[in-house]
């Protein structure tokens, strides 16, 4: 007998194996996600699992960078696991697509892989779903980019789901107004992502200016539309008004596209600084506490690899989604007709068919009797077995399955 | 038609009682007599509009990380120490400590830079773990769960670090204060997915509570 390491047969922690229903439920919700990118013009862009690590660290934020999976090639050339596609589709577009017509639309269904705790759903490899518009650095290309991940979640059957949405350049200016000492700004900036008016207030340590005051009233800048108007009359500063102007302008095409309800204003949005440079959002989807879907402008990521292009987009998280839809019944998996054994032409023929107009048709190959196929048409849950004697079809679907 | 109930976990022990008063002043009907002795996990208010789940305070972060509390009351001590990712919006104004370095009293003065191999016995070890780490001190952390003070009187750790409200304890242990860590109140932590998508709930309770803060 052939000795078992104690690995034998086992998984590493954070990758899963899936099958049956549940692949055929993820298969079934990529493919509506994908559906309704493809409706609002994106093509699928599908780049290397994995490639060097260098240009993939070019990207990424601190975080993301220590959570890449890391290996050697033959020649010591660091490779990495993509954490993510936007930075390849960053690459791609910036050394490759450069000369090509803007904008361009481009989305993905793919496995990411994070060196992370393995929480809510989401395992060390994961599923995202997504979109990149890039070369259009409008609020129009926002909204439409909020647009299509409200339209994907609503496609995915999520009915209780809510999109915040904010502006980094907003707090950013803010902060650099107040003209804080680094580590005191790191300190404020951690606070207000945490909607901490106490540590935003012990933060900022005695300083005063309107600036520094603004930042601790971020936590209560949440909302409609309204809380843009007040924030306006808050935060005077040229580059603090464009953000607002530019989010509301954002908002106004959500509403026209009939979304305003899904949509909720965060102006204390603060994550994800070094990385997203506009427009930031998070969608929520009811029964998971994590955020299912985040997304942002990030226009500094393209001219790192090539002529600079502004960009905005998002990653849905898929498996995090499926948690929230929770575990609707399926049978995509299942052969829709169950075929005894039999060599007649007519027979043949007729699973051709059958097979040509669509259906999924599993022909047994084990010569089992009658009997012995019902019994595993019911154990599978497959709705009808067709068998034929000679050339005469006995159709003996059988009323107890389903 | 009634919104379905805000759910939020309220850490057993030292902010229990506190935290039931505040929600009970902020005008929710928290059933009277509730204790956090009672072996009822799961309390409705009187109003409908609050679910309370009674859990441990350590594990108050995690349930309303993963969304299974909308929201919760726990001490920012523990909260830090649990490093889960919640909203913060709050803080509730008693239970107030502090979370300090302590030594034997003959060595406090000693600074802790220059020993060598120092071993820390604490209930905080993460915390504690990125104040050395943050000082590029190498030191042995030694989790423990009780009685922290025995450490340095048994020999198992040179200092620790452990809350304290009036310094009472650490005397009667022979140890003296070295440093400050953090200082701790309750405080109001809330999920980030509530936050959003209940927006209106999370709204009136953060205005409910900050209402009846005594600061």
């Amino acid at each position: 007998m052939a000795t078992r390491t104690p690995l034998h047969g086992k998984l590493p922690r954070g990758v899963q194996d899936l099958f049956l229903a549940d692949a055929a439920r993820r298969a079934a919700l990529e493919a509506r996600l994908a559906t309704v990118f493809r409706a609002w013009g994106y093509a699928e862009i599908v780049p290397p699992t994995f490639e060097y690590y260098e240009n993939l660290a070019l990207g990424l934020g601190s975080q993301v960078q220590e959570a890449t999976y890391r290996f050697l090639d033959h020649r010591g050339h660091t490779l990495a696991l993509r954490p993510d596609l936007t930075v390849q589709t960053a690459r791609i577009v910036g050394t490759k697509l450069y000369d090509q017509p803007m904008p361009l639309r481009f989305y993905y269904t793919a496995p990411v892989f994070r060196y992370v705790e393995v929480q809510a759903g989401r395992q060390r490899e994961f599923s995202q779903a997504g979109i990149e518009l890039i070369g259009a650095a409008t609020p129009q290309a926002d909204a439409e980019v909020v647009a299509v991940a409200v339209e994907a979640l609503r496609a995915a059957g999520a009915t209780d789901f809510r999109v915040a949405i904010g502006q980094v350049d907003f707090v950013r200016t803010v902060l650099t107004e107040a003209a804080l000492p680094p580590d005191a700004a790191r300190a404020v900036q951690a606070a207000v992502d945490r909607k901490s008016q106490a540590d935003i207030r012990a933060a900022l340590n005695g300083y005063n200016s309107p600036a520094a005051l603004l930042l601790g009233q971020t936590p209560s800048l949440v909302g409609g539309p309204a809380v843009i108007d007040e924030a306006r009359a808050m935060a005077p500063w040229p580059h603090a008004q464009a953000a607002l102007d530019s989010l509301a302008e954002v908002y106004d095409w959500l509403a026209r596209y009939g979304l305003a309800e899904s949509i909720v204003i965060d102006l204390g949005e603060a994550r994800g600084m070094d990385y997203y440079t506009g427009l930031t959002f998070e969608a929520f989807v009811a029964g998971v506490g994590f955020a299912v879907v985040n997304g942002g402008r990030y226009d500094r990521l393209v001219g790192l690899f090539g002529p600079p292009q502004p960009a905005v987009g998002f990653a849905l998280d898929v498996e995090r989604l499926m948690l929230a839809l929770g575990e609707t019944p399926t049978r995509d998996h299942l052969p829709h007709v169950l075929v005894a054994a039999s060599d007649a032409p007519a027979a043949l023929a007729a699973v051709a068919r059958l097979r040509a107009d669509g259906r999924c048709v599993e022909m047994d190959v084990l010569g089992r009797s009658l009997d012995d196929l019902l019994a595993y048409a019911a154990a599978r849950g497959i709705g009808c077995v067709l068998a034929w004697r000679g050339d005469a079809l006995v159709d003996v679907a059988p009323e107890y399955v389903r | 038609m009634s919104a379905p109930p805000l759910t939020v976990a309220l850490a057993k022990g030292k902010v229990f009682d506190g935290a039931l008063r505040r929600l009970s002043e902020a005008g929710y009907g928290v059933p009277p007599g509730l204790s956090d002795s009672s072996r009822r996990l799961v309390v409705d208010s009187l109003d409908g509009r609050l679910r309370l789940l009674l859990v441990k305070g350590g594990d108050v972060p995690t349930y309303v990380e993963y969304g299974a509390a909308d929201a919760g009351i726990v001490g920012h001590d523990i909260v830090a120490e649990s490093g889960r990712d919640v909203l913060e919006p709050l803080r509730l104004g008693f239970a107030r400590c502090r979370l300090v370095i302590a030594a034997p009293t003959e060595r406090a003065g000693q600074p802790l830079h220059r020993r060598m191999a120092l071993r820390v016995g604490t209930k905080y070890p993460r915390l504690t773990r990125a104040y050395f780490e943050d000082r590029g001190l190498s030191v042995d952390i030694i989790p423990l769960s009780g009685s922290v003070e025995l450490g340095p009187l048994a020999g198992l750790a040179d200092v620790i670090v452990d809350m304290v409200e009036t310094g009472a304890t650490l005397k009667e242990n022979h140890l003296a204060e070295v440093d400050t860590l953090l200082e701790s109140e309750a405080v109001l932590i809330v999920n980030r997915a509530s936050h959003t998508l209940k927006a209106d709930a999370v709204g009136e309770l953060v205005a409910g509570l900050s209402a009846v803060v005594v600061v």
